[in-house]
């Protein structure tokens, strides 16, 4: 019932005349960034920093987490219509979201889209309102070694869900840890590897990473893909949903909001593996699964479900524990404390109005989204028909001011390009880059939290094998790297059986 | 099994055989220069100045990063792995649209130099025209009302929303 009334508070908050407004700025901004080929939820959040400059905290996190889902919403958009995900998390609205926009019914798409988007969200906040404040009590006993084991779980879950080759991601990870050495060290005042440049005395902002990493980088690949032809839909068709298409969807939703919540609620995998495997588990279980592919409801309903639901379920850490289990929620994670806020169980013991407050305004902006989406789809889709070239150097530009607003000092600006750079090469090598700003953003927590830990066990590394939750936190890490290793093995062996 | 299958099983192998070969090339290329970004880091780290009353000190953290990319970039040399076919598609780039990404690149780069030199609203104006131009947007009304009208109403936004300067630079506003 604790958790009720905490609801009943942060509903006060939400509820006031500028919560409301700063969720629905939230809501819009992130649903337009979210619609726009290439940009996710990372930029979004990363771009919205400047503004939330020395606003008030609360307010401004009601915006953020707006930002968040909305962008999670947004992502369908382009998948449908154009066939060209923004993001990973996007890929599996694809499959029969663009077949339905063939078939002349893109409204139908955007529409369903939009509705198990919002079911997704909506029980996701509905599990993250009990599901937080408990992980939240749990945690209060957390100390440093189980704090350091939490998040090097996090970073080795990430590295090993990651597309690709583990090694590659587990180099990504400890690069990001080797940025986010950069600077004075806190506890003893040595500069580190600054150079003796003072820009670097303070280390490298997260924002400068995050932009060149996601956004630059995505420029890039923009750029070589600036004439591709887009089979754009003239005629989106109604939005308009038959009584048998909406019991389609209720098996899918309900199934999917509830695994991908789970899922996201794991560190490490997120909206991307949450909204394949709903695919994959609605395409086994359906009794016409032949339609899949070709334009079928359920496929369209899955993913979306399953992303908005894992999108709300990686608050949980967040929010209780103060951890990001990944490359969104660390960017997300940055903003806090850009804001001031520190998430974790403190935050629910010392600041309830802000824990709960955002809880509460995530029914609302899940509302808002649905209300928006579904009339105003058709007109905010047109966002997608700027001309790449122009939209190129819009994001060129809205990426420098991100930076610009916040360090006002053109050194970062070269810092960004660099990134950006790197972001590229790192895509062009199959180097994920979710695990390098994870590990970035939690570089100096996870040092901090080692040798608090070391401090207290007088320099000795048993500490981390005396404590029984940092000890199974260990374990459960260790296993998660040896998981590829082993669904490799599986693979081949399968691959072997049928003969290839 | 006929020798058709036969045939095309053979070819199969080829196949996966030359792919090896190029992707072990990379991979040992990649591998090559993060154990030379480890060795240098562990020696920046090594020469970092000792600080006495700490039980952990700035060092520490720092080496075991470097050991690790090390094992993990040794480990990366001798790994045989077929990548993605995404990122080997990815790498194909003519040579033409790197010379596009290089022009963007040095844009971009003019583009700061100049910001806090010239100016926000002037720089940004001719960054949007001419980096849109570029890459091959023909339409040049269009492109010069937006190139106009988004740093005014960005550097508004900026100034008397947020309370954040954007460099005023030659223009008197």
């Amino acid at each position: 019932m604790e958790a009720l009334e905490g609801l009943l508070t942060g509903f006060q908050i939400a509820f006031s005349f500028h919560g409301i407004l700063f969720v629905l700025i939230g809501v819009v901004v992130g649903t337009l960034i979210g619609m726009i080929p290439g940009l996710g939820p990372i930029t979004a959040i990363a771009v919205m920093i400047p503004v939330i400059y020395g606003m008030d905290p609360t307010l401004a996190l009601l915006m953020m987490a707006g930002v968040y889902y909305g962008a999670a919403y947004g992502g369908a958009a382009s998948s449908i219509l154009l066939n060209a995900p923004g993001v990973s998390e996007a890929v599996a609205t694809t499959f029969d979201g663009y077949p339905m926009a063939q078939q002349g019914k893109a409204g139908k798409a955007l529409a369903i889209a939009a509705i198990s988007s919002f079911v997704g969200g909506t029980v996701g906040v509905i599990l993250l309102t009990f599901f937080a404040p408990t992980l939240a009590k749990v945690a209060v006993s957390f100390g440093p070694p189980e704090y350091f084991m939490l998040m090097l779980m996090g970073l080795t879950a990430i590295s090993s869900l990651s597309e690709g080759s583990t090694i590659r991601a587990l180099i990504s990870a400890t690069v990001g840890f080797m940025f986010a050495t950069i600077g004075i060290d806190a506890q003893t005042g040595t500069p580190r590897f600054t150079f003796d440049s003072p820009h670097l005395t303070e280390g490298i902002d997260f924002l400068v990473v995050a932009l060149g990493l996601f956004a630059l980088a995505e420029v890039c690949s923009l750029i070589l893909n600036r004439k591709e032809r887009l089979t754009d839909q003239k005629n989106i068709g109604s939005l308009h949903l038959t009584k048998k298409e909406l019991h389609e969807m209720k098996g899918p939703m309900g199934r999917q909001s509830i695994l991908g919540f789970l899922i996201g609620v794991l560190p490490g995998a997120g909206g991307t593996i949450a909204s394949f495997l709903g695919y994959l588990t609605e395409k086994r279980i359906a009794k016409n699964s032949d339609e899949f592919g070709k334009g079928s409801v359920k496929g369209v309903a899955a993913p979306e479900t399953a992303n908005n639901g894992s999108s709300t379920g990686a608050f949980v850490p967040l929010l209780s524990l103060g951890i990001p289990g990944s490359g969104t929620t660390a960017v997300m994670l940055g903003a806090l404390i850009v804001l001031g806020i520190q998430p974790g169980p403190m935050l629910y013991q010392q600041h309830p109005d802000v824990f709960w407050g955002v809880i509460a305004s995530m029914y609302i902006g899940n509302i808002f989204l649905l209300i928006l989406n579904l009339p105003l789809i058709p007109y905010i889709s047109k966002i997608l028909k700027i001309p790449r070239p122009l939209l190129i150097s819009l994001v060129i530009v809205f990426c420098i001011i991100g930076v610009y607003g916040i360090s006002f000092n053109t050194f970062d600006l070269y810092l960004l390009l660099g990134f950006g750079v790197l972001g590229y090469l790192m895509r062009l090598v199959s180097f994920p880059a979710a695990p390098f700003i994870l590990a970035f953003i939690l570089g100096g927590m996870m040092e901090q939290s080692l040798r608090q830990s070391l401090t207290i066990s007088n320099g000795s590394l048993m500490i981390f094998a005396t404590r029984p939750v940092a000890l199974t936190i260990l374990i459960l890490s260790i296993l998660s790297l040896l998981f590829p290793y082993f669904q490799n093995r599986w693979q081949k062996r399968n691959r072997i059986r049928q003969g290839l | 099994m006929g020798n058709g299958a036969d045939v095309s099983h053979r070819f199969h192998l080829l196949y996966l055989g030359w792919w090896m070969k190029v992707l072990k090339t990379t991979n040992q290329k990649i591998a090559l220069f993060l154990i030379v970004l480890s060795i240098v880091y562990l020696i920046l780290s090594f020469r970092l100045p000792p600080f006495a009353y700490v039980p952990v000190d700035s060092d520490v953290v720092p080496i075991s990063l470097g050991f690790l990319l090390l094992f993990l970039s040794v480990l990366l040399f001798f790994k045989k792995d077929r990548e993605s076919e995404e990122g080997q598609s990815n790498r194909a780039i003519p040579k033409q649209e790197i010379l596009i990404l290089v022009a963007v690149l040095l844009f971009i780069l003019l583009y700061i130099f100049l910001l806090e030199r010239v100016g926000f609203i002037l720089v940004t104006t001719c960054f949007i025209f001419v980096c849109s131009w570029f890459l091959g947007y023909k339409k040049w009304v269009i492109n010069a009302v937006v190139s106009v009208l988004t740093p005014i109403l960005i550097y508004y936004l900026f100034t008397s929303f947020l309370q954040i300067e954007l460099p005023q630079g030659v223009l008197p506003i």
